[in-house]
């Protein structure tokens, strides 16, 4: 009777195991890679919005290959060994046909590398730095902006339409922040501009020598290169040392002056300060953006705020639209579609570069804007064709 | 630019001194390092936030609140957690690295990843003798920072419960001879220690806003003073956070304001070259 009993639980057993891939043959998984805890965890979980809201909407409209598209998050936490390993995981034990993600420039170097090894596509989402793509790695690919893209397109350009006499540039040391400081440095030297450069930590909350440094310099605008709640102590703290309002401060990144408590940590020290994004509270530049506004305020009650949602969902549906016509889940296919990738997201068309040597290769740069914060309106300062105001000091 | 670097070094020594009286205090004590210091002080920080925010609280009443709660949470984790491992100091280690593990994880589930700051007690700036400004709430931190170090220093002197105290740090067994009852004073003794992490942390959230993980730096600023100061000794707290306020802020102002913290940590490495139990600890018999 007993050895009856165990053979029944053996037998559950393995059928259970048996049943299992059949379940998972029902999706097709595609894996996230971002920050869900560390200093930068706030992008993560607009990742997740950006997640649910693309899952809906690719599956609602049949999927991908004709099965529902499942994606597998890792936590990376921003850390670079952290990411390499997140990404092994995924690409052996989940087994998922592609990885998008991926908001640290120095996680994204050291995922790169996986994904290159493993012969997975990889689509960085959010990480700046540009050799992810300067490195024309086969299977990796950026939806999203670089630091050249930034620079060249968008802050050169704006410092140059404001007649900036002279800026202050301050970077965290990062991958990320060093690298557009330098690209910076170029652009202001290209432009004729005098510049100062000051770094500091990326984990840093004091900056007041960082600001004492940059007040005797006396610049007209401080391009700032800090990410994270690192720019709500960097804003405050110029409040209070006296660099602002006299100098404007440009956040470099952007999402961190939308998140929720960038007025409560700031305080009257954020108005007039300036920063890059790819969304504004008004503006949209496609009918899905306006769709996707929609379906956002719908399923969280609030207006989406940290671009970096709407950069996920935006992701999701190349990879899907990707996927469908590739017809296959095999990694070269893949990489031919994304290469032949046409298709209009929420932040425009997309079009992916293919001429080898540069970071423009497999890249897909969106527009950038530069808004200000007037009296807790969002003004957008550039590019002059979309301006809803002028610069205010 | 001395002037200013002096005197904000002065205000972070001050609050470093602060946030690592508590593990000085459990360390001389109980002989357990605390890993999960950082997350009591956030905690504070966000039953502060909580409290004054939410549920519109008076500031004062909401931070002696947020205090009071960690003392006692600090009294359970002790009975619960602590106590079982008495006498393998390395158990006592590992649960609290789990237990800021654990705090850390919890922090981000309830109160999520964005940074919360309770409202300041003062807001803008003052011109400091036509030299600088400086922040008023940072002034208003290092008034309350150093009031509360003035009042455990007088309570460990003046107080018998003071008595107890240094009576146990420096025999154990000679104190319970003479009838202290050590287990309760280790109780109360990780309530303290986790309270004064609770205070530094409802002072300082309005300058520098709490987020889940931003307990891990403060915890390892702490360890830094601890150990550069001499372990246990409360006096080396004050110095040690002192030096690594001013060596920092110094070495931001004249040599690269990119690797302040390491400045901090070729002191630390400098001191305990030169004497390995700190400026102020005592070498074990």
């Amino acid at each position: 009777m007993r050895k009856i009993s165990w053979l029944l639980v053996l037998t559950v057993a393995l059928s259970l195991l048996a049943i299992g891939p059949a379940w998972s043959s029902d999706t097709i998984k595609v894996g996230v890679v971002g920050p869900r805890t560390g200093g930068a965890a706030a992008t993560g979980k607009a990742f997740e919005e950006g997640i649910q809201l693309a899952t809906d909407y690719v599956n609602a409209k049949g999927g991908v290959l004709n099965k529902k598209l499942e994606i597998v998050f890792e936590d990376t936490a921003g850390a670079p060994d952290k990411a390499a390993s997140g990404f092994e995981r995924l690409a052996t034990r989940d087994k998922v046909v592609m990885v998008l993600g991926e908001s640290h420039s120095s996680a994204a170097l050291a995922e790169i590398e996986v994904a290159n090894r493993l012969g997975i596509p990889f689509m960085v989402v959010e990480a700046w730095a540009d050799p992810i793509t300067a490195k024309n790695y086969r299977y990796v690919f950026r939806a999203g902006p670089s630091n050249s893209g930034v620079v060249n397109d968008t802050i050169a350009k704006w410092v140059a339409a404001e007649q900036f006499k002279k800026v202050a540039i301050v970077a965290e040391n990062t991958d990320w922040g060093l690298g557009i400081a330098e690209l910076t440095e170029k652009a202001m030297d290209k432009a004729g501009v005098p510049y100062l450069t000051v770094t500091t930590e990326r984990k840093s909350q004091d900056h007041y020598m960082e600001l004492t440094k940059l007040k005797a310099f006396d610049p007209d605008a401080v391009l700032a290169f800090v990410y994270g709640t690192g720019l709500h102590y960097f804003v405050a703290q110029a409040g209070e040392v006296g660099l602002t309002p006299k100098a404007i401060i440009l956040d470099g990144a952007g999402p961190p002056s939308l998140w929720p408590d960038f007025w409560p940590n700031v305080g009257e020290y954020g108005d007039l300060e300036c920063f890059v994004s790819s969304m504004h509270e008004k503006v949209e530049l496609t009918e899905l953006a306006t769709q996707f506004r929609k379906s956002y305020v719908e399923a969280f009650g609030k207006a989406p705020t940290d671009y970096k949602s709407r950069s996920m969902f935006d992701a999701i549906l190349i990879a899907a639209d990707a996927i469908n016509r590739a017809g296959s889940v095999d990694a070269e296919k893949l990489v031919e579609a994304l290469e032949k990738t046409d298709l209009t997201v929420t932040r425009g068309k997309v079009t992916f570069g293919t001429e080898k040597g540069g970071p423009e290769y497999h890249h897909w740069m969106p527009p950038m804007l530069v808004i200000q914060w007037q009296n807790k309106e969002q003004v957008v300062l550039f590019p002059a064709e979309g301006a809803t105001g002028k610069l205010k000091r | 630019m001395f002037a200013i670097a002096s005197m904000n070094g002065i205000v972070i020594g001050v609050i470093y001194a602060l946030s690592a009286l508590g593990v000085s205090l459990v360390v001389g004590i109980m002989n357990v390092v605390n890993f999960a210091h950082g997350e009591f002080y956030i905690l504070a920080g966000y039953f502060s936030y909580l409290f004054a925010t939410a549920l519109g609280m008076n500031l004062l009443a909401a931070m002696t609140l947020a205090v009071a709660i960690v003392f006692v949470f600090g009294l359970l984790v002790e009975y619960t957690l602590i106590r079982p491992t008495y006498g393998d100091d390395l158990y006592s280690l590992i649960l609290t690295f789990i237990l800021s593990i654990v705090l850390q994880n919890a922090y981000l589930l309830i109160f999520g990843p964005y940074p919360n700051k309770p409202p300041g007690w003062v807001r803008g700036a003052t011109d400091i003798f036509g030299l600088f400004m400086y922040g008023n709430q940072r002034l208003a931190a290092l008034v309350a920072g150093t009031c509360v170090i003035v009042f455990v220093f007088a309570m460990i002197k003046l107080t018998w419960f003071g008595r107890i105290i240094r009576a146990t740090s420096q025999d154990r067994g000679m104190a319970e001879l003479n009838g202290v009852n050590t287990t309760r004073l280790n109780m109360l003794s990780f309530g303290l220690g986790c309270a004064l992490a609770a205070a530094a942390g409802v002072i300082l959230a309005p300058v520098f806003p709490v987020t889940p993980t931003a307990g891990v730096p403060v915890a390892l600023t702490a360890f830094v003073v601890v150990v550069l100061g001499g372990m246990g000794s409360l006096r080396g707290c004050i110095v040690g956070g002192l030096t690594l306020g001013l060596v920092e802020n110094l070495g931001a102002a004249y040599l690269s304001t990119g690797y302040k913290h390491v400045f901090g940590f070729i002191i630390l490495i400098l001191v305990l070259a030169i004497r390995p139990s700190g400026l102020f600890g005592h070498k074990e018999a």
